[in-house]
C-alpha cells in the first residue's frame, strides 16, 4: 500500500472478505457496482480498497458461512470474537462489515456523556425482519422504545435531518440556477455515491451538493442546537447513528465532516440495522412486545418527505415537494406531493421535465451505482441535458443497503426490497405533515438557530467541501 | 437432487437455505434461531464444486442397516425419525455417497436430548443435545419443494423425478435415431 494518509489508523476496514471462508464463487464480484472485487473463480477474492465504495452489497450476497463441520473446521464463535461481532448476530460469512457495537456501547455507558441516537428512515422498515417479521414491517415506535431500553438518553431521528437536507439542498439548487452555478447538481446523501465521484470522477466533485448527508447534519445539530437547548456541553454529547448502510461508517470518520469550533466529529459511532438487532437480542429485549413510543422532540419530529429518503427517488421527490411549494406556480394547492412524475429512461434511471420558478428543468434519478456511468460521461462531456441528479448506490435505495438485514438465499430480494419501499411510502402517506418546510420543528430550527437555508451558520454546520475521499482511502 | 455438471459455483447458498428451511426463521439471516446445520454439503476439490445430498436410494442401505427402524423408506424417499434414532452411526458407515451425517437434530422445534451419567452425582444424569442421524428429507414439509433448488443462484440444482428423466432421455434417443435415419435417406438419394 502506498503512503496514503490514513483516517483512522488501526481501525479495521469497513468491508472485508475473509480468505479462510471465501469459496471464490464470485457473486460478490458480480454485484459490486465498481468492479472492486477481484480474484480467480474458486479462490478467495480480494477488495481493491482504492476503488471500493463501501456499499456492502458484497456483504449482502455472500453465502459462504463458517460451520463447525467444515474441513478444516471453523469455529464461528472464535471468528465472531475476532471481528468484535455479537454472539446474537447469527452465522459469520466471508464478506462482512466492521462491527462497531462495542464502540457504541462504550459511548452509551459513559456517565460523563449524554448519548444521543439517530435512526435513518430505512431502519424502521427493516429492523423487525431480524425478529422474524415479514420484510417491510413498519415499526418506528418499537424502534424508539428499543433504543431507550438500551440506555440512550435522547432518541432523535435522522429523518428530521432529512427534512433539513431538503431545505438546504432545494435552496442550493435554486441558488445554482439563479447564479449560474455548477449544474447538474448531484445529491450528496449517499456516501457510497459521493465516494465514487471522488475516487472515479474527481473532476466532477464540484457538481456534488455541498450539503452534508442527513446523518452528518443530524450529528452536527446534536452537538450544537440540541446541546444548547438542553444546556449540554457539545463535547459531552455522544452521537450514535443507526444506519441501513455500511458506507456511513466511513462517512462518519471523514475529517471533512466535523463541526464547531472544536471540530468535533458529527457522528461518533455508526451501527447498522443488523448490529442494532443483535444488541437488542443480547440485552434480552423482546422487540415484538415493545410498546410504540415517540421519538424525542424537537430533533425527532419528521415529515413524510424525510421518510422517503430511504428509497430511490425519495430525495428528489422530497426536495421537489419543497421547491415546488416555495416557488412553484400554484402547485402547492394540489397537495403535499410534488406532482412531478418520473418515467423510466434506461436501466435504473428515471427522468422528469418540469417548470420551476420560470425555468424549464429536467431531473434524473439513478438507482444502482452501476447505472450511473453513461450519465456521468455526459456530464463530463458537457452534454448533460438535466440540472438535478439523485443517485443512490444500492439498487432500490437505502432500504437495500449493505447494513440492512441480510436476506436468506431463496428469499425474493426484489419483493423484499419492494415491501420495504412500500412500507416507507405508507408511512409517508400516514403522516400529518408530508413536506419538509411544513415540519414545525424544522421551522423552529431556522427561526431560533439557523435563520435561513444557506445562512452562515448553516454553512458552518451543515455544508462541507467534498473531494477528500480519494486521499482518505479505505479507513 | 441432481447437480448440472460444471454449473455449481460453490457459493453455499444451498447449504444456508437448507439449514434455514429446517428451523424457525423469518426472511433474514439474523432471524435464524440457532446455528445453521444443513442436510446437504458443498464439497470443493481441485476446481470442482458440488453439493452432495442423499440420493434417496430405492434399496437404501441406511434403512436396511438401521437397528431401530429410525431410517425408513416411504413414498417421499428415505426419512429419519429422530425419536427412534439412537445415534449408532451404522447408517453413516454404509451410505455410499456420504450423505448421512451426525448432527444436533430438532424434533417439534426442540433439540433431541440424550441422558449421560453425571460424574458429580452418583446415579444422576445430565441431559445434553444428542447427535443423531441427519440427512436430506427433500423438504417434505415445504410446499414449494426443496429449498436448495430454489436458492441456487446458478440454477445448478434440480430435483430428479426418475420417470421424467426416463421420458426425456427416451425422447432424445428417439429424435436422434429419427434424425440419423433421415440423414441416411438423404445420402442415399
Amino acid at each position: 500500500m502506498s503512503a496514503r494518509p490514513v483516517i483512522a489508523p488501526g481501525v479495521a476496514p469497513v468491508i472485508a472478505i475473509d480468505p479462510n471462508l471465501c469459496t471464490g464463487c464470485r457473486r460478490c464480484a458480480e454485484v459490486c457496482p465498481v468492479g472492486a472485487v477481484t480474484g480467480p473463480q474458486g479462490q478467495a477474492q480480494t477488495i481493491d480498497a482504492e476503488r471500493c465504495v463501501l456499499c456492502g452489497q458484497c456483504v449482502q450476497v455472500c453465502c459462504a458461512f463458517a460451520a463447525p463441520f467444515d474441513e478444516p473446521a471453523h469455529d464461528p464463535a472464535a471468528i465472531r470474537r475476532q471481528r468484535g461481532a455479537s454472539e446474537a448476530a447469527g452465522p459469520v460469512f466471508a464478506a462482512h462489515a466492521r462491527c462497531d457495537l462495542d464502540a457504541a456501547k462504550v459511548l452509551v455507558a459513559d456517565p460523563s456523556r449524554v448519548a444521543m441516537v439517530q435512526c435513518a428512515p430505512a431502519v424502521r422498515v427493516t429492523l423487525a425482519e431480524e425478529f422474524g417479521l415479514a420484510p417491510g414491517s413498519l415499526t418506528p415506535g418499537k424502534l424508539a422504545a428499543g433504543l431507550r431500553r438500551l440506555g440512550f438518553a435522547v432518541v432523535y431521528d435522522t429523518t428530521f435531518a432529512a427534512d433539513v437536507t431538503v431545505m438546504e439542498e432545494s435552496a442550493e439548487l435554486l441558488a445554482r440556477i439563479a447564479e449560474g452555478g455548477r449544474l447538474p447538481l448531484f445529491t450528496s446523501c449517499c456516501p457510497a455515491w459521493v465516494r465514487h465521484v471522488e475516487t472515479a470522477w474527481p473532476e466532477l466533485t464540484p457538481h456534488l451538493s455541498s450539503c452534508k448527508s442527513p446523518q452528518q447534519m443530524a450529528g452536527a445539530l446534536f452537538k450544537s442546537y440540541a446541546a444548547s437547548l438542553d444546556g449540554f456541553d457539545p463535547a459531552a454529547v455522544a452521537s450514535v447513528s443507526v444506519m441501513p448502510c455500511t458506507a456511513k461508517k466511513h462517512e462518519a470518520a471523514r475529517p471533512e465532516l466535523r463541526s464547531g469550533p472544536a471540530a468535533l466529529a458529527d457522528v461518533d459511532a455508526v451501527v447498522t440495522v443488523t448490529e442494532l438487532a443483535a444488541w437488542l437480542k443480547e440485552a434480552g429485549i423482546d422487540f415484538a412486545a415493545l410498546p410504540g413510543e415517540p421519538f424525542d422532540a424537537p430533533l425527532g419530529r419528521y415529515s413524510g418527505a424525510g421518510v422517503i429518503f430511504g428509497a430511490t427517488g425519495g430525495v428528489m421527490e422530497a426536495a421537489l415537494r419543497t421547491a415546488v411549494a416555495l416557488c412553484g406556480e400554484g402547485r402547492e394547492t394540489a397537495g403535499p406531493e410534488s406532482g412531478i412524475v418520473f418515467t423510466p429512461a434506461g436501466p435504473g434511471v428515471a427522468r422528469a421535465e418540469f417548470e420551476l420558478a420560470g425555468n424549464k428543468l429536467a431531473a434524473v434519478t439513478v438507482s444502482g451505482l452501476a447505472n450511473v456511468g453513461p450519465l456521468l460521461e455526459a456530464v463530463a462531456a458537457g452534454t448533460a441535458d438535466f440540472q438535478f441528479m439523485e443517485v443512490m448506490c444500492c439498487p432500490g435505495g437505502c432500504v437495500a443497503g449493505g447494513g440492512t438485514p441480510k436476506l436468506l438465499p431463496g428469499v425474493d430480494v426484489a419483493a423484499a426490497v419492494a415491501a420495504r419501499r412500500q412500507a416507507l411510502g405508507n408511512h409517508d402517506r400516514a403522516l400529518p405533515v408530508r413536506a419538509a418546510h411544513a415540519n414545525p420543528a424544522v421551522t423552529e430550527l431556522y427561526a431560533a438557530f439557523l435563520e435561513r437555508p444557506l445562512s452562515h451558520r448553516s454553512h458552518e454546520l451543515l455544508h462541507t467541501v467534498y473531494g477528500g475521499a480519494a486521499k482518505g482511502g479505505h479507513d | 437432487m441432481s447437480v448440472t455438471p460444471g454449473a455449481c459455483i460453490g457459493c453455499r447458498a444451498c447449504e444456508l437455505a437448507c439449514a434455514a428451511a429446517h428451523m424457525a426463521a423469518g426472511a433474514t439471516v439474523g432471524s435464524l434461531t440457532r446455528p445453521p446445520v444443513p442436510r446437504l454439503y458443498l464439497v470443493r476439490e481441485a476446481g470442482t464444486a458440488a453439493p452432495v445430498a442423499c440420493r434417496h436410494c430405492e434399496a437404501a442401505p441406511c434403512a436396511a442397516v438401521c437397528p431401530t427402524a429410525a431410517v425408513r423408506c416411504d413414498a417421499s424417499g428415505v426419512v429419519v425419525e429422530p425419536a427412534r434414532c439412537i445415534g449408532c452411526k451404522a447408517c453413516l458407515a454404509v451410505c455410499p455417497v456420504g450423505a448421512m451425517a451426525m448432527a444436533e437434530v430438532q424434533d417439534h422445534g426442540r433439540p433431541v436430548l440424550r441422558r449421560v451419567p453425571d460424574p458429580a452425582v452418583p446415579g444422576g444424569f445430565v441431559e445434553e443435545p444428542a447427535w443423531l442421524a441427519s440427512k436430506c428429507d427433500l423438504c417434505r414439509e415445504r410446499p414449494a419443494g426443496p429449498a436448495c433448488v430454489g436458492a441456487c443462484p446458478a440454477g445448478a440444482l434440480s430435483l430428479v423425478i426418475p420417470g421424467e428423466v426416463r421420458r426425456v432421455r427416451l425422447l432424445a434417443a428417439a429424435r436422434a435415431m429419427a434424425a440419423a435415419a433421415s440423414g441416411a435417406r438423404e445420402e442415399g438419394r
